[in-house]
């Protein structure tokens, strides 16, 4: 540093009082640390050794440094509270060329672990939220909801899915008289003398996707297009024993109660991060499709149940996976909402009754259900 | 309080420089998928805040990402309990109002529990954002003097939930007395080091800042009066759309008008007193042309970038459909556009707005400063991650 005696103008704050110190400062003798000289008489001289000397990053004011003094202190960072603003050029270009700790970090000795332990702390309440509490208190709350409840929010799920696919037209349910028999039939045959803890509601909508829903409530809903894509009766009886597994295990309330109850997490881990909408939207998918694939899976296994024990072939219904397979197993498992449909056909088939040949609807009523909408 | 000399406070950062660390650290924050933004908001305030001069001392930020990046997972762990189950039973109880479907009226009760949910959260909003003026508070300094505010979270959370009744209740007609007692709460809990701030004023002397925010409720009301008696939707419309934008002009005038009132009325320790003038037609312009320059710049570069992802994604993909690979390119520069857009928004919106709040402010007897006395350190509790986890942060 120059001056007529190496001395250079700065200011100096304490750290005890807001007072503003002038100072000057020059290098101690043995160059080993910096002399703070106060102007005010009778204050004694502060020596900060330069290996400690750090200044504040990130500062708009590129001109002049704010030093301070590396401590182990209680503070959010390991610094002394007192402050020292050096402005003149020369000794601001000598610091920055000359004292490579100037801008050092200095990082607590425990901050790795406490992060550690912060970390694992977090993703296991989340885990444990998604996938044992709010599983456990949906699937309580499912089978404690009054059934009158869970049939008036079925009907509101229906009307809206119904305004939803309408377009226009003021009813999507086919009203064929003959066909509802078929299919009244048909439903009774499959669980004759099992305990269904609701009367159930199938109804076949005017839609051409081969595809079938189950709203809360035992409402069953059987699109026009699967009638028309089954090859014969006991595909249908396939699907709908399907569904009927989902309407017996309630899993329409139960996903929705734990979708309601896991929406607000996601978004919460995610934070105000920049475009997390988009991670968000794909993280709630996938969440959502692990919890329905399990759902499905029991489905499935519920429906081979009902058609052996009424003696209702289930090759049928493996048929129709294999023939969806081509359209459905394009996109991997984990990021489905179904389980592979190739595989779902082979569990099917090695669990079905070899001796089952009873065809569930005679050929005049197949034809009445295949012609429900017209 | 002596009347003193009038000092003015100075912004001296440039918005090259704030744009160039916004940039570099959004890109950061992109490419560590969102972790790294903790570090990212401690460095812009550390730029912003050391840009803020008063009589050639500058503030100084000393909050750290690694405390904010702490807050927030323990926010995660208290909010994904707190959330996941209030959440589904409050659905859960929501199922017993759903009626049979009757159209009009179930739509409403739908959006009711929809709204019931939200309340859920509304008071842990008002929690967080009132942490996060504190943990702020906490970590900044002047003159090497923190500054600080009482830990008086949940005292706030109660009288803001029943000011918000009162002020929806009698249709907005108490907003000013909720404006200035929830300032007036804040401001009495604030310091600079030993000395306190206090909010001085009444609050009936907010109701000339709101003066346009009722011509525009009074536009308004005419309009929908207009079409219910006339049925001519094209007289009643342009009506309706003058009362709304006059009351969107009456929220800023508001805004500014009640910001310039209240901290005109605040004083330091008895000793130290500001005057604040800031200029409603300013901030507007602030508003319009930082909005047309970030729109423009970043419609602009969406179309460039957009148009040339959409040719390499099309050479990738061929026939077979947009594959893994295009996906993940068009989502990395869906980030990246972010990242522009978000250092655009600091440097043309943000940073004006602060420079001229700032210059507009003038602090008296500013002398009296140096009597003042350090204070203790505040550990900051969660370090706003209750603010970032409800997504409350704000631009900075």
């Amino acid at each position: 540093m120059r001056d007529p005696d190496g001395q250079i103008a700065a200011t100096f704050y304490d750290g005890v009082t807001a007072a503003r110190h002038p100072v000057r400062i020059a290098p101690t003798s043995d160059r080993l640390g910096l002399a703070i000289l106060f102007e005010e008489p009778g204050r004694a001289s502060v020596v900060w050794p330069f290996d400690r000397i750090r200044a504040l990053a990130d500062q708009a004011h590129r001109e002049s440094l704010v030093l301070t003094l590396h401590t182990d202190s209680e503070d959010e960072t390991p610094r002394d509270p007192a402050r020292l603003v050096v402005a003149d050029a020369d000794a601001v270009a000598w610091f920055r060329r000359t004292r490579p700790s100037l801008f050092q970090r200095d990082v607590r000795p425990g901050n790795l672990r406490r992060v550690a332990i912060w970390l694992a702390a977090a993703a296991a309440a989340v885990l444990l939220m998604l996938y044992v509490i709010l599983p456990g208190l949906a699937d309580y709350l499912a089978d404690h909801i009054p059934p009158e409840r869970e049939i008036a929010f079925g009907r509101a799920v229906m009307t809206q899915v119904e305004y939803l696919f309408a377009d226009g037209a003021v009813s999507l349910v086919c009203t064929d008289e003959k066909g509802q028999a078929a299919l009244d039939l048909m439903t009774e045959r499959l669980t004759a003398g099992q305990d269904i803890p609701y009367t159930l509601d199938v109804r076949v909508f005017d839609l051409a996707m081969p595809n079938a829903f189950t709203a809360p409530g035992g409402q069953i809903v059987i699109f026009r297009g699967l009638l028309d894509e089954a090859e014969n009766a006991e595909e249908v009886a396939g699907v709908l024993a399907h569904e009927i597994g989902h309407a017996v295990h309630r899993d329409p309330t139960r996903l929705t109660l734990r979708a309601a109850g896991s929406a607000g997490i996601l978004s919460v881990v995610l934070g105000d991060i920049s475009g997390g909408t988009l991670l968000g939207v794909a993280g709630e998918h996938l969440m959502q499709a692990s919890y329905t694939r399990e759902a499905e899976t029991a489905a499935d296994a519920y429906a081979l149940m009902l058609l052996n024990d009424s003696g209702i072939p289930a090759g049928p219904l493996a048929d129709f996976f294999d023939r969806i397979a081509v359209l459905t197993d394009g996109m991997p498992e984990y990021l489905s909402s179904h389980p592979l449909s190739a595989g779902r056909a082979e569990a099917i088939r090695s669990g079905a009754w070899a001796e089952a040949d009873a065809h569930v609807l005679g050929a005049e009523d197949w034809k009445s259900l295949r012609d429900i909408c017209d | 309080m002596q009347p003193g000399i009038a000092t003015s406070v100075v912004y001296t950062g440039e918005r090259r420089a704030l744009f160039g660390l916004a940039f570099r650290t959004a890109l950061l924050t992109v490419v560590t998928l969102g972790i790294y933004r903790f570090w990212a908001k401690t460095r812009i305030r550390k730029y912003i805040w050391s840009s803020v001069a008063l009589d050639g001392d500058r503030l100084e930020y000393t909050g750290t990402g690694l405390e904010k990046f702490l807050g927030f997972l323990v926010a995660v762990v208290v909010l994904a309990i707190y959330l996941g189950i209030v959440q589904l039973l409050l659905f859960y109880f929501g199922l017993h109002f759903v009626v049979e479907p009757m159209s009009q009226e179930e739509a409403l009760m739908q959006l009711a529990v929809v709204y019931i949910s939200l309340l859920a959260v509304l008071p842990l909003m008002i929690f967080a954002s009132y942490r996060a003026r504190r943990y702020m508070m906490a970590r900044t300094r002047l003159r090497g003097i923190r500054f600080g505010m009482d830990s008086a979270a949940w005292g706030y959370v109660w009288r803001a939930i029943l000011h918000y009744l009162a002020t929806g209740l009698t249709l907005g007609i108490l907003l000013p007395r909720q404006t200035f007692w929830l300032e007036k709460y804040k401001t009495d809990r604030s310091y600079y080091g030993d000395a306190r701030f206090e909010q001085g004023g009444r609050w009936t002397q907010l109701y000339p800042a709101a003066i346009h925010l009722l011509i525009g409720a009074l536009i308004l009301i005419a309009g929908v009066v207009l079409g219910i008696l006339t049925e001519d939707p094209e007289r009643a419309v342009p009506v309706a759309m003058l009362g709304y934008g006059w009351g969107f002009f009456g929220w800023a005038f508001y805004a500014v008008r009640s910001r310039r009132y209240l901290d005109s009325r605040k004083s330091l320790g008895g000793l130290v007193g500001f005057v604040a003038e800031p200029r409603v037609g300013r901030v507007i312009g602030i508003y319009a042309l930082g909005s047309l320059v970030v729109g423009l710049a970043a419609g602009g570069l969406f179309l460039v970038v957009g148009g040339s992802a959409a040719m390499v994604v099309g050479a990738i993909s061929g026939d077979g459909g947009t594959g893994p690979a295009g996906i993940v390119i068009v989502a990395v520069l869906y980030l990246g556009v972010f990242a522009v857009f978000s250092a655009l928004t600091l440097a043309f919106i943000v940073q004006p707005l602060i420079a001229h709040f700032c210059e507009t402010t003038t602090v008296l007897n500013a002398a009296a400063l140096s009597g003042i006395r350090q204070r203790a350190h505040d550990r900051g509790a969660d370090a706003e991650g209750f603010a970032d986890a409800l997504d409350i942060g704000g631009a900075i």
